[in-house]
């Protein structure tokens, strides 16, 4: 790759290379044919990752496909940058309110980045779980204050992100007892209070 | 800025952004590039103002302007009440002692308001309208020095202008327009004292002056006019509508003032001899930054009906480096190439283009 | 009726003192200036391309020099301060701005949903910024650099990477160019909006490449003017101009510019171009587009060396 010749600083604006090289990661956008910078920061190029198994033969002179293309980015080293939910993304929020048919959520960290700002997302009673939709009960799968790992399925309404916890690893991570009390999940759908013996129903994510 | 959200999918977008592109362009309300929508105009509405006018868009949309005047002592400079927006009276041309004492004419005697149902006093884009017709009836300099009466008095100017109806497109040629009209029927009473004492004037308002002398050598200047311009695609297309602004790749305000040139070197001049002159411009947010944009239907969720992360994330990721596909519509990005707003420029100022169309039309509004 | 709860001013207003501010005090405020401000700003000078230009012999050496600093306010996600230094001139005096960006964060509940960032933009001049003392309220002509300031930016942010977002741009003029008892006796303070629009956008597109918000490109602001001299009527299109410079000004232009990209997000141009003249509107746009390019070396000098600094 022809590294040398590529900017190691950019600035919103800086021509990183012909997009017919590279292919344009985070920090950049195309224009005119060519990978553009649209933030400050240090230029990276990643090689593609390779296939495991075998290197398939070569038997043809082709373009390399979008797969194959080094991807340039732009990230900005030693500054937090802000970063948004986006569909796709596992994170971690906060149950702040119940409501018969949803609850209400406070994004706090999405994938390893903690945020800055709160964003407000909603559990949907029919997002909580796979199976057995229809009795599922929001009460009896969160509470108030409750850690939860989760996955956007929608940027939503004006006001809420969409979440969903419909898989073995999303749920409920953290939870407090009535006593207040830390409590360890012993079941798919329970947690249980060490010290006073109790268990409470959750929505309960499987423990990595 | 003053529009609302427009109601247009993102598939109307397109389609409406691919018809007015063509050329010659096909615009939804079927008028060529450069048509104005029909307008009914009158002027002397308001009896208690000192000028008025009312135009009404074939659209629905209407407005009124009144202007009123009063007498208002001059402070002097060094004393110093406001200090902003002066006008800048042109280089005087070593004139008499009259002219050198114009010069402390001030673009600030004229205060003008524009109201819009549903928007604040104070919004934004209000003040940019309101600013943007002031500054192309200030720019030229003569306006403020129509508006000195002695050393120590002067005329304030207050120029209202309401939009009766709700903003159905971007008001602004229509604003322009009825103020036009409404400085043209403006009168100010006659002066009947001299120099420096305390302004006397003629009760008889049969005898006022207009404001803009229609007949004579001083039949000079003319209030401008305001035109809105947007370029979609290659098209340049003159009073947009709000469907036409909410797919514009660049708005352009243009404001002109219509020179006549004195009949003394009559040798050259036709009679329509008519001079534009572009006083000011200034670009316009366009609100197709604001439109939603399409998702072409390989990257439709609901038509592929599967949810699979990983594909995605890609696509995510190509989103980014996407080429605009056709019909997929996409928010335009970027500002305008200076060729562009050029060109637009060069259709107003062209002569025997809109501008003068308008113009003429404008002189059939009997003025009373 | 009058007011009789409070103490009130003497019923007939007195003059303000006017200073006799000529030659000394401009030669004295140089000296200070520099030294007053240059805690806040340790950079040194970055002399730019942008260099006055003037049909003038003795204008033309005359170089305008700007200072830029990224990152100045720690609370918020990007920042950046400009300061204009005064010119050699008799006239001159300096412009310092700051600028603040805020957010990405979220819309409140009652916004409608976006699938854009929601930009809003905010100018202030500084109660003491001018001459005339302005109030805390935003006038007229604070809003209306607002409007302007939001078209040149708009055109410039990719804002569908950030939906559903606000940021706030808020920027605020320290010290305008017109703080001088002269540029109220020349009313020359219409023209003088204009180079403090073309340092709000400057200004303004530091800090948000320093927020890290995608933009396509950086955008600069540049001011041409074309200026009838002081012995007759002939006229000169300068750079960055001084009102007070000149005799007089007849028109002037303000471009918002994107220089790789060769667009331009916003232009602003008012007056009286002389009929005859060979100077057009053309020709003022290009001289101001000239300008923005000067003004864009700055910026992208500051913001490399701003990233170089955080490396070591």
């Amino acid at each position: 790759m022809a590294t040398d010749t590529l900017p190691s600083l950019a600035i919103p604006g800086t021509i990183l290379g012909p997009a017919s090289k590279y292919a344009a990661g985070p920090g950049t956008h195309v224009y005119g044919g060519n990978i553009v910078s649209s933030l400050l920061g240090n230029v990276n190029v990643t090689s593609p990752a390779k296939a495991p198994g075998p290197a398939k033969r070569l038997n043809k002179i082709t373009a390399p496909s979008v797969e194959e293309l080094s991807t340039i980015s732009v990230i900005r080293r030693g500054r937090k940058r802000e970063v948004l939910p986006d569909v796709g993304n596992t994170v971690l929020a906060r149950v702040v309110r119940l409501m018969p048919k949803q609850a209400i959520v406070v994004i706090q960290q999405v994938g390893d980045t903690v945020l800055q700002t709160e964003w407000q997302g909603v559990i949907r009673v029919q997002d909580v779980r796979a199976t057995e939709q229809d009795k599922v009960k929001i009460h009896e799968s969160f509470k108030p204050g409750d850690i939860v790992r989760a996955q956007v399925i929608s940027l939503g309404d004006q006001a809420n992100y969409y979440l969903s916890t419909a898989s073995n690893e999303l749920g409920v991570i953290m939870a407090t007892s009535d006593a207040g009390n830390d409590m360890v999940p012993i079941s798919w759908k329970e947690f249980k209070d060490p010290d006073t013996g109790v268990s409470e129903p959750r929505k309960v994510a499987k423990p990595s | 800025m003053a529009n609302q959200q427009t109601l247009l999918s993102p598939a109307e977008l397109a389609y409406l952004h691919t018809s007015l592109s063509l050329s010659p362009p096909i615009r939804p309300d079927g008028r060529t590039s450069k048509q104005f929508r029909p307008l009914t105009a009158e002027t002397g509405i308001l009896p208690g103002t000192n000028g008025s006018a009312r135009v009404c868009l074939a659209d629905g949309t209407e407005a009124i302007v009144g202007v009123k005047a009063e007498i208002e002592k001059t402070v002097d400079l060094l004393g110093g009440e406001h200090y902003q927006e002066y006008v800048k009276s042109a280089s005087g041309a070593g004139g008499g002692d009259a002219e050198e004492d114009r010069r402390q004419a001030r673009g600030e005697w004229l205060e003008m308001t524009v109201e819009i149902p549903g928007l604040r006093d104070d919004d934004a884009g209000t003040v940019f309208l309101a600013e943007l017709l002031r500054e192309a009836l200030l720019a030229d300099g003569e306006f403020a020095k129509k508006l000195w009466i002695n050393r120590r008095f002067h005329w304030r100017l207050y120029l209202d202008i309401i939009l009766i109806s709700p903003p159905l497109s971007y008001p602004l040629p229509l604003l322009s327009l009825t103020t036009h009209l409404a400085l043209l029927s403006t009168r100010l009473p006659r002066l009947k004292s001299e120099g420096d004492e305390d302004p006397m004037f003629d009760d008889d308002w049969e005898a006022s002056p207009f404001l803009y002398p229609r007949q004579g050598a001083a039949a000079g200047s003319r209030p401008p006019i305001t035109l809105l311009v947007v370029a979609v695609g290659d098209s340049i297309l003159f009073d947009p509508s709000k469907e036409e602004l909410a797919v514009a790749d660049s708005a352009l305000a243009v404001s002109l003032c219509e020179v006549r040139t004195q009949k003394a070197d009559e040798s050259m001049e036709v009679d329509s001899g008519r001079e534009l002159r572009l006083v000011s411009m200034r670009t316009v947010d366009p609100p197709s930054r604001l439109t939603p944009p399409g998702v072409p239907s390989t990257g439709n969720l609901a038509a592929s009906g599967t949810f699979d992360p990983s594909s995605q994330k890609k696509q995510q990721q190509q989103r980014v480096e996407e080429f605009p596909q056709e019909g997929v519509w996409k928010a335009p990005l970027g500002g305008t190439r200076f060729a562009v707003l050029d060109s637009i420029i060069q259709a107003v100022l062209e002569k025997g283009g809109v501008a003068d169309e308008v113009l003429d039309g404008l002189e059939g509004v009997d003025l009373s | 009726m009058a007011d009789r709860r409070r103490v009130n001013g003497p019923g007939s207003s007195t003059l303000p003192p006017v200073y006799d501010d000529g030659e000394l005090n401009a030669a004295s405020r140089r000296q200070r200036a520099p030294d007053a401000i240059r805690p806040l700003c340790e950079t040194k000078p970055i002399p730019t391309i942008c260099s006055y230009m003037s049909y003038h012999e003795n204008l033309e050496t005359k170089t305008l020099r700007l200072d830029l600093k990224t990152g100045v306010t720690p609370s918020a996600s990007g920042s950046a301060y400009l300061e204009i230094e005064p010119r050699e001139g008799e006239h001159g005096s300096g412009m310092k701005l700051t600028c603040t960006v805020h957010g990405p964060r979220s819309l409140p509940r009652s916004a409608p949903f976006s699938p854009y960032m929601v930009l809003s933009t905010h100018v202030k001049f500084a109660p003491f910024a001018t001459k005339q003392r302005r109030g805390y309220l935003r006038d007229s002509s604070e809003k209306d650099l607002s409007t302007h300031l939001e078209t040149a930016l708009r055109g410039a942010l990719i804002a569908d990477r950030w939906p559903k977002s606000g940021v706030d741009i808020v920027v605020t003029i320290i010290e305008g160019e017109s703080t001088r008892q002269d540029a109220v006796e020349r009313r020359v303070e219409e023209w003088d909006v204009m180079n403090v629009l073309g340092g709000c956008i400057t200004v303004a597109s530091a800090a948000i490449a320093d927020a890290g918000i995608d933009c396509v490109d950086t955008v600069s602001g540049g001011v041409a003017a074309l200026v009838a001299s002081k012995d007759g009527n002939d006229a000169s299109i300068v750079l960055d101009p001084v009102a007070l410079e000149h005799e007089s000004v007849m028109a002037a232009c303000c471009v918002a510019y994107l220089p790789n990209r060769d667009e331009v997000t916003n232009l602003w141009f008012k007056g009286q171009l002389p009929l005859s003249a060979s100077y057009n509107h053309q020709s003022l746009v290009s001289r101001a587009v000239q300008a923005s390019r000067g003004t864009h070396g700055l910026i992208s000098a500051s913001l490399s060396e701003a990233i170089g600094s955080t490396q070591n």
